[in-house]
């Protein structure tokens, strides 16, 4: 799988080409700023691109700004955002139309390497990947009369992961169950939550992500 | 600085000496004598056109008192001399009148200056002097033509038999001098004329009432003697006529110079009336207006000197520039030696120091109030502008600091987790390294969750990346009670009004998760015309304490450095709303 990096920090350009190199992954560009990775972007399109938030000049909208193209322009194109921080605001403009082949990642991430590297081929296969703390940060809201206080403490954990964007499969290995234990509690979320059972998994993100916001 | 340079000097009078009084004295006998000498001529003289003796008299006793008059107010002016002069011109002029040759001849040399000088009076109004270079050519060339083609007309014998001064007798040559006289002189009025509508168009109507009908006089004066001449020249009819009108006119221009004199002195009553006016202890505006009416000038403007500040202000305390505005003069007064105030007036009071300074006199006391409020004003003003900075500075550090740390120490130990997973990697047949490794990547990834707190209490760096929206988003889903937010503004705002607008929400939220066992809120931020407005209402207990503890206090104070205000309304058991105005255009 392709990928180009947008980070303007050497040190962590350098750690995230190789760790990505020996996990298997063809780092095909390597770029400072938003400017020069739209260019790489739109000659030679990767399969991901993973971004930095905070682009020089101004470090401050140029890496969000140049994701929201890559995601317009190249829809083939997985962009993997990553920041200092995550925002809420941020992951609701990002996911705006679609949770396909987008992922939003605080740094500290990358230092997971196994679930890193399974967030950057998830992206690039058109998946998702939310953050925990974006998906904590919903579900933490106080709503009026909580139909989340409706689910088990285990429909819960797979509501979470449902929402940071893992498969069935995924989820089955994660909490080590069977995949079919997997999709009956998926069905018993949806049926709790009032949503509308979707079929492919990162509409299945969106919708979650709706349901939690409103 | 530039503005005291524009202050009128007020000296300038008493350098001047003024005129001798024996001379003085001798003009009112000489001038008495005019009309004294038309009864001599009435009584002696049987065909006499005593209608026209009458009306050079109303030109002459009227001019020669206006110019007494100003010429006793004003000695640095010329134009009471220039006046004088041409009362007893037109006094001579009426020599002609009699039978005794010699006064007739030379009366009849002065028959046409006084057109002269009345032009030269015009033009030399106010200042008595002729300011540019067209305006002496053509005060000259009307001399040239009154006097110098009078006496080649009269030695032409255009007189007849009774001059003193014929030369030789070639009516024919006279009569062509005559014409070329009588209409060169009345083109020279009329362009005079058109100098007087130039001028006014240039400096605009003049705001006092008197002044511009006295300029219309001298304009009227001008035509009727341009009008008489041209009617001179080619015999036209009822010249007699319009010779009387013309004479009539041009002695009105010296009663209405008097009249506005006189309403200078009325003026004075204005200054009475101020006297009163100033015992209610007006307002500071009321002051100015006062003024105005006391100096009868509409347009006034009242500027103090803030010698702390070296600069002029306005009423509010607003700093002024006093600049080189055509048609204005700046008075300065004066207290006890200290300059206190400058009145911005029409040019038109110029004429009239005695008042100026008789309101200045006033008004002292009120003015030296009015200065104090200005300047409490104006440090009040400065005050706001240096918490606006102080806060402007500290926001600016804040940012710098954040981003510092955004760059640095977060930067590098993301990278250094990094490493150290790409160490654990390499250490799988060493568990016991492996698991140190570990240990040693989760406490980086520790420092990095309280650094990452730490550095977004600094500055949240969402807010200047990505706007209110944006920032807010994050807020309000963590907020301890169901929040329905409202943002009704596109786009970004000035960068001061989003951190203020920003704090006030999580602040105002944050107190509601400590002290307002609320079940719901609301916030919003909208704009409204020329503010944005920040609103966060909960349904808790209300009864906030807004002095301690619950940082509105700071709230307020960022909110008020931007101009803005912060209102809190927490009955008890009607819960809270925090209300923000922030100037943004």
């Amino acid at each position: 799988m392709r990928v180009a990096i947008a980070e303007d920090s050497v040190l962590l350009r350098e750690g995230l080409a190789r760790l990505l190199g020996e996990g298997g992954f063809e780092v095909v560009a390597q770029c400072e700023d938003a400017d020069d990775l739209l260019l790489k972007v739109r000659s030679f399109p990767p399969d991901v691109a993973i971004v930095d938030i905070r682009l020089p000049p101004t470090h401050n909208d140029e890496g969000l700004r140049a994701a929201l193209e890559i995601r317009k322009k190249h829809p083939a194109v997985g962009v993997l955002v990553l920041s200092q921080y995550v925002e809420l605001g941020l992951a609701l403009k990002l996911l705006a139309d679609s949770a396909e082949g987008v992922g939003y990642l605080l740094k500290d991430r990358i230092s997971d390497v196994g679930e890193f590297l399974g967030a950057v081929s998830r992206v690039a296969n058109g998946g998702s990947a939310l953050d925990p703390i974006i998906v904590s940060t919903l579900l933490s809201r106080q709503r009026p009369d909580d139909p989340l206080t409706r689910l088990t403490p285990r429909e819960r954990e797979v509501l979470e992961l449902m929402a940071a964007g893992s498969s069935n499969q995924g989820i089955a290995d994660r909490l080590v169950i069977t995949l079919r234990a997997v999709e009956k509690y998926v069905s018993s979320i949806f049926g709790k939550l009032g949503l509308p059972s979707t079929g492919s998994e990162s509409r299945r993100v969106l919708a979650v992500l709706t349901f939690l916001r409103s | 600085m530039a503005a005291a340079v524009a202050i009128a000097p007020r000296t300038e009078s008493s350098i001047v000496r003024p005129p001798n009084p024996w001379l003085l004295g001798a003009i009112v006998v000489v001038g008495c004598a005019v009309p004294l000498r038309s009864i001599a001529l009435a009584l002696t003289s049987h065909d006499v056109d005593l209608v026209r003796v009458a009306l050079l008299d109303w030109i002459t006793v009227p001019f020669i008192l206006a110019g007494l008059v100003a010429w006793v107010r004003r000695p640095e002016s010329r134009l009471g001399p220039l006046m004088i002069l041409g009362g007893f011109a037109s006094g001579l002029s009426a020599l002609q009148l009699t039978h005794v040759d010699a006064l007739y001849t030379l009366g009849a040399v002065f028959d046409v200056l006084p057109a002269a000088l009345f032009l030269h009076v015009v033009l030399a109004f106010p200042d008595g002097r002729l300011g540019t270079r067209f305006e002496r050519m053509l005060v000259s060339a009307a001399y040239a033509a009154a006097i110098g083609l009078q006496l080649v007309k009269i030695s032409l014998g255009a007189l007849g038999p009774n001059s003193l001064l014929e030369l030789w007798a070639w009516p024919a040559a006279a009569t062509d001098v005559q014409h070329v006289q009588l209409l060169s002189l009345s083109a020279i009025c009329l362009a005079g004329v058109g100098f007087l509508a130039a001028r006014r168009r240039q400096a605009g109507r003049p705001r006092r009432r008197s002044l511009a009908l006295l300029i219309n006089s001298f304009a009227l004066g001008l035509v009727m003697i341009a009008v008489l001449f041209v009617v001179g020249a080619f015999d036209g009819p009822a010249f007699l006529e319009i010779q009387r009108a013309t004479l009539l006119v041009i002695g009105i221009s010296p009663i209405v110079f008097l009249l506005g004199l006189l309403d200078a002195r009325l003026d004075r009553s204005g200054v009475a009336d101020l006297i009163v006016e100033l015992r209610a202890e007006p307002a500071a505006t009321d002051l100015r207006d006062a003024l105005a009416r006391a100096l009868r000038d509409r347009s006034l403007a009242l500027v103090y000197w803030l010698p702390d500040f070296q600069t002029y202000v306005d009423v509010e305390g607003r700093p002024v520039e006093l600049g080189d505005e055509d048609g204005r003069t700046a008075t300065s007064i004066d207290r006890k030696g200290a300059h206190v105030a400058a009145l911005v007036h029409d040019n038109a009071l110029d004429e009239e120091p005695e008042l100026l300074e008789a309101v200045g006199a006033a008004a002292g006391i009120a003015l030296e109030n009015g200065r104090l409020n200005a300047e409490l004003r104006a440090r009040l003003e400065d005050l706001k502008g240096s918490r606006a900075r102080v806060l402007e500075a500290g926001q600016k550090e804040r940012q710098r600091l954040e981003r510092n740390l955004h760059d640095g120490a977060q930067q590098r130990l993301v990278a250094l987790s990094l490493e150290l997973s790409l160490l654990e990697e390499q250490l799988a047949g060493d568990p016991s390294a492996r698991g140190r490794v570990d240990e040693a990547r989760r406490e980086v990834a520790m420092s990095l969750e309280e650094l990452r707190d730490v550095a977004r209490g600094i500055h949240p760096a969402v807010l200047t990346g990505h706007g209110l929206a944006v920032a807010l988003e994050s807020i309000v889903a963590r907020a301890p009670v169901p929040v329905r937010l409202t943002i009704g503004i596109d786009g970004r705002l000035p960068e001061q009004v989003e951190v203020a607008a920003y704090y006030v929400v999580s602040e105002s939220l944050t107190n509601i998760g400590k002290h307002a066992r609320a079940t719901r809120a609301t916030a919003a931020i909208v704009r409204t015309n020329g503010h944005v407005v920040v609103e966060v209402v909960d349904d808790g207990v209300g009864g906030a304490d807004t002095e301690r503890g619950s940082g509105l206090r700071g709230l307020a104070d960022r909110v008020e450095a931007l101009g803005g205000r912060l209102r809190v309304w927490t009955p008890l058991g009607g819960g809270t709303r925090v209300k923000a105005e922030i100037p943004c255009v």
